[in-house]
């Protein structure tokens, strides 16, 4: 017999509210994406497949009796236009990279990881790139090679920016809060999300090496270095005309800052910027500091003064990112929009193709 | 014209038909998210929990006895990821956590009281009540969906119908 508690239960569930549409039509994404279709073993599909198969080695057989011969000059692969776009492929001595591409996230990493399409607003590869943090619609969630989730979060808000420690036992993320965005640290277990700072501006926060600091910009344009041992804070004071857009620490725990105009590396008595013109982005490759410049004549600086090194990528850089022992690049022509990137010493090499309408708004490279 | 059954949806997308498996994930949908709001608590962990829930029932679609049921199949992933997340989270006790909890002010004013005491049930408790109570599904589905004997199953509804009735007792006479 139903008691009262039980009817005011039902009645109680019954009022429970409506998921929200969005919510579904990207879940409804996330499922198809997953499904692996299974094919239903079919009897005279399978003696044609196995018809055709004996057909092919016959003529193979004939073809290559004849080849031997001389009677028959046998051409395998040939020569087609290439193709407009071009998958990501892994930068030759890297352990991988990760693009977003119109809201939706590219990754590819050396275990064989691959996934295409997935929406996602920032994503991350933890060091050696065997896992990718990423923010999508109100979450932040890991992936593992094999596309399993190991965890997922809510985060409050849109997560616009993913840094992984190079201990990779913290996270860094900045999420989009309805006035302001905030910083977070949360373990790479997912666990132990604690909010580092209220008050940030969208910009990536870039670890120490020793993954006991990290820098990031506050709210008032300032960059900030937060001590995670001593849980204190200190302003990175640069002379800085406008407000910071960029921080980057170098191997040895120096902070390089860039705004939207000026970079420099601070040191002890030493924070003038200099002016480079439009910068489009700060990071640094082995003990290169590189500075990607945008404005009309795009150009990657290696090191700072002189310049040692530059690659001119020949179109607009529209995201940038310098990491371990390379550099990646995304460039967008009146053509097409690419990624490029050299790694350990290798040539500059396209990596990724999209048509020119493609845009690509956070690039890692791992 | 015949609705498609369950099990005919749940072989077209094996086949790898997406128009089969958009209209199974549409015909669930509301109750497997429903089901983890009510679980959850929260509207931001129901929308993760129930798109990881259809994300891996859809991987593992190739395993299921396409038989037996699909929703409690479903409900089952949904619950236990629940679980998981939920019980990842009490670990965090005395950690801020960036969304709070928001069941109450999303319910109407009418059961607030109920729900309530509801949400400061046992985590094991709750999803026993919410399976039942909030989708439907009998305790022998239940046990099945959460590895349990019935017997288990149906004590842990006992004890949590008779710790609502307490609560709603005492809060009656204050």
């Amino acid at each position: 017999m139903s008691s009262e508690v039980e009817r005011r239960l039902e009645g109680l569930f019954a009022e429970a509210p409506e998921p929200d549409p969005g919510a579904g039509e990207e879940a409804l994404h996330r499922a198809l994406h997953a499904l692996q279709p299974v094919a239903a073993p079919r009897r005279g599909l399978r003696a044609a497949v196995l018809a055709f198969a004996t057909a092919v080695i016959l003529l193979v057989i004939a073809a290559g009796s004849l080849a031997a011969a001389g009677a028959l000059h046998v051409s395998i692969g040939a020569r087609a236009k290439p193709p407009t776009t071009i998958q990501l492929t892994l930068p030759r001595g890297a352990n991988g990279i990760a693009a977003i591409v119109d809201g939706r996230l590219s990754v590819v990493t050396k275990s064989g990881f691959r996934l295409q399409g997935l929406p996602a607003s920032a994503a991350a590869l933890s060091p050696h790139a065997l896992y990718v943090a990423v923010g999508n619609r109100n979450s932040i969630f890991a992936m593992a090679p094999d596309g399993r989730r190991p965890w997922s979060r809510p985060a409050g808000g849109r997560v616009v920016a993913i840094a992984w420690a190079p201990d990779a036992i913290r996270i860094a993320y900045v999420v989009h809060l309805r006035h302001r965005f905030a910083l977070h640290v949360i373990w790479g277990t997912g666990t132990h999300d604690t909010v580092i700072d209220r008050s940030v501006r969208a910009v990536r926060p870039s670890w120490r090496r020793d993954s006991l600091a990290l820098a990031y910009v506050g709210a008032g344009g300032k960059a900030i270095v937060y001590d995670l041992a001593h849980q204190t804070r200190s302003v990175a004071h640069s002379r800085a005309r406008g407000a910071v857009e960029g921080v980057a620490f170098a191997p040895g725990n120096l902070l390089a800052v860039a705004t939207d105009s000026e970079v420099g590396v601070l040191r002890r008595g030493l924070n003038q910027l200099q002016d480079h013109g439009q910068i489009a982005g700060i990071g640094w490759t082995g003990r290169w500091f590189a500075v990607a410049h945008g404005g009309a004549h795009p150009v990657v600086w290696l090191t700072m003064n002189p310049h040692l090194g530059q690659i001119r990528p020949g179109g607009t850089i529209d995201a940038f990112d310098a990491e371990g022992h390379g550099i990646a690049l995304a460039v967008s022509t009146p053509n097409s929009t690419r990624v490029i990137a050299a790694v350990s010493g290798d040539n500059v090499r396209t990596v990724f193709q999209l048509p020119r309408q493609a845009a690509i708004s956070d690039l890692q490279l791992g | 014209m015949r609705e498609p059954s369950d099990r005919d949806l749940v072989r077209g997308a094996r086949r790898g038909d997406r128009e089969a498996a958009a209209a199974l994930f549409r015909r669930y949908w509301r109750d497997a998210w429903r089901a983890a709001y009510a679980i959850t608590g929260r509207r931001s962990l129901a929308d993760d929990v129930a798109a990881d829930g259809f994300e891996r029932a859809f991987t593992a679609l190739g395993r299921f006895d396409d038989r037996r049921p699909f929703g409690p199949w479903l409900h089952r992933i949904v619950a236990n990821r629940a679980l998981d997340l939920l019980r990842a989270e009490r670990r965090l006790s005395d950690e801020e956590l960036p969304d709070t909890p928001d069941l109450a002010p999303a319910h109407g004013a009418g059961d607030r009281s109920l729900l309530a005491s509801v949400a400061e049930l046992q985590l094991e408790r709750r999803v026993v009540v919410v399976l039942r109570y909030g989708v439907g599904m009998t305790p022998k589905q239940i046990a099945d969906a959460l590895d349990l004997p019935v017997g288990t199953v149906n004590s842990r509804l006992a004890r949590a119908l008779e710790q609502l009735r307490e609560s709603l007792e005492v809060e009656h006479v204050e």
